[in-house]
């Protein structure tokens, strides 16, 4: 039997939830500390949808993943999902231990999940080092060493071991290789999963949801921890990450989400900002107040857009990168970072109350636009 | 030295002790809290409450050694580590040696800090505050009850500190409260 960490190696697969970090040197901790497996399929950024298209399509393939995963004579696998969900319902009747998340966007962080199953709150913890090798919560308690990997990641390991390394790198780029889910959403003709690869361009991904529409001025690329960028930009991009760097993103966790061109786009970033803001799990100074007054500044940056709001509003954002335990304000800022630049001719509409688009309907949430 | 020089130098370095110590705990009160000072004022509060602590140190030092060195009463050397085995007001004595007792315990988990558990650490520094009241109570029936002015330094350090833990108590935060808001939602 091959051994399974050498094979992902050999194939290349990095997790799919977003980090982009080694699944090879993370099977090979867990295996050596015995860690117990939580297969997060979550889809916790907004706009994802790719764990809930796996748990409905993919199933088995997943728990035989999961299996190569787990290590010891009593293998603890876990499968988290969002209370009430779909998703959390199939995983249910197909008779699998479920841990039920509670739906909150930093609730379905990897150390959150690992803090929840462990009995304690679904927020995120402080990395002294990865909890696959145990660690110890805020309160100083012992957590046993855990592994937490996102659902897709879980399933392209069960592809690898029945395809082979070989078929997994004829997709995608040598620097990024295997083919990888995205959800093409949003203000699209055809919403849905698209079966992609690192390398292919954005508009081809956009084709595949129907094609950008022509009045559509605004495309997201990862959801509230990702970045908005122009639609004449989203017609030339590449999408890998030494393209999306340049935009002052990644890849992600497969998420293109093309905005609702009736919407003022500063408005969409301001909801998405307060959203984001609404979400902080009250851990961290910078999260807990700094984004709270992130999306003030922003408000105002939209109501009254001066250069002097615009240098406010960046020093903010200086003051919130890599900030805090787990990685939300980063996430945010870099949204908002990126937002800025973006609507950039957009502030300079409302600065001469030229903007005609109309305002949010209040019942929306954040969810429901990017669903 | 003779006898009585030593029992003056160890009265003395015993007062010097006790207002080192209040000054300790009161700086230890203030960085304790969620308003804490920020900035330089934090840097200059917290290494303040670790150096008095250190420099206070000598004169609890002096104040036992002379103490003991006074032949004029019998204090054992046990008696400085083990409560109630002096001959010499075996109570009063007793006290000052739990005072001594919770102050190694505190400063040596302090010392090892970035090896203990947050919670243990904080835990065993909650200590302080009965170390301080024993040795308040050490000082004042022992040795400076019998003089207005010694007595009036006590008495004045028990009411700052009195009054700083009190305020310790009743203070609140815009970050207390924002936390009580946030984990009053749905987290688990």
């Amino acid at each position: 039997m091959t051994d399974i960490a050498e094979l992902l190696e050999t194939a290349g697969l990095t997790g799919r939830g977003g980090a982009a970090f080694s699944t090879a040197i993370k099977i090979k901790a867990a295996k050596e500390n015995g860690a117990e497996l939580i297969v997060n399929a979550c889809d916790g950024e907004i706009g994802a949808a790719k764990d809930a298209w796996i748990v409905e399509h993919h199933l088995h393939e997943l728990i035989e993943g999961a299996a190569l995963v787990a290590s010891g004579k009593r293998p603890r696998i876990s499968y988290a999902a969002h209370r009430g969900s779909r998703t959390a319902e199939l995983i249910a009747r197909a008779g699998l231990p479920l841990l039920e998340v509670p739906h909150r966007y930093v609730s379905s962080e990897e150390t959150s999940l690992i803090s929840l199953a462990h009995g304690g709150l679904a927020k995120p913890m402080t990395k002294r080092a990865p909890f696959v090798f145990g660690g110890r919560d805020s309160q100083g308690r012992r957590v046993s060493p855990t592994v937490v990997l996102n659902a897709e990641t879980v399933w392209r390991i069960s592809q690898i071991n029945r395809l082979g390394a070989e078929w997994f790198r004829s997709f995608g780029t040598t620097a990024e290789p295997g083919p990888r889910l995205v959800w093409v959403g949003g203000h699209v003709a055809r919403p849905g999963m698209c079966e992609a690869a690192a390398g292919v361009s954005l508009s081809d991904l956009l084709d595949f949801a129907g094609g950008l529409p022509a009045d559509a001025r605004h495309v997201g690329v990862g959801g509230l921890g990702g970045v908005v960028i122009t639609a004449a930009d989203a017609r030339t991009t590449i999408w890998d990450t030494p393209s999306m760097k340049q935009l002052g993103g990644a890849l992600g966790p497969g998420i293109v989400t093309v905005w609702n061109p009736a919407e003022c786009p500063v408005e969409t970033a301001a909801r998405l900002i307060s959203y984001g803001a609404g979400e902080s799990a009250g851990q961290c100074g910078p999260c807990m107040f700094g984004l709270p007054a992130l999306a003030a500044d922003w408000a105002d940056l939209a109501r009254n857009p001066t250069s002097k709001g615009r240098q406010h509003l960046k020093l903010r954002l200086s003051q919130l990168e890599r900030r805090g335990a787990c990685a939300h304000p980063d996430g945010v800022a870099r949204f908002a970072q990126s937002a800025l630049r973006t609507l950039a001719p957009e502030f300079a509409a409302h600065a001469n109350h030229s903007c005609q688009k109309v305002r949010t309907p209040k019942a929306r949430t954040a969810h429901a636009q990017f669903a | 030295m003779s006898g009585s020089a030593l029992w003056y130098l160890s009265r003395a370095t015993g007062v010097v002790t006790i207002v080192l110590l209040t000054i300790v705990v009161c700086l230890g009160v203030i960085t304790a809290g969620r308003r804490r000072p920020r900035g330089e004022s934090a840097t200059i509060v917290m290494g303040l409450h670790r150096w008095l602590s250190l420099g206070m140190l000598v004169f609890l030092g002096i104040h036992i050694v002379t103490a003991i060195l006074d032949g004029y009463v019998s204090i054992s050397w046990l008696a400085v580590l083990v409560p109630f085995t002096s001959g010499y007001e075996t109570l009063l004595v007793g006290l000052g040696t739990i005072a001594l007792d919770l102050l190694v315990v505190v400063m040596v988990t302090s010392y090892l800090r970035h090896r203990i558990p947050e919670r243990r650490w904080r835990f065993v520094h909650w200590a302080s505050y009965a170390m301080w009241v024993v040795a308040l109570f050490h000082g004042f029936l022992m040795g400076t009850a019998d003089q207005a002015g010694l007595r009036a330094v006590t008495l004045a350090c028990a009411a700052v500190g009195g009054l700083m833990a009190c305020w310790r108590v009743v203070a609140t935060h815009s970050d207390k409260e924002r936390r009580k808001l946030i984990d009053a939602q749905e987290w688990s």
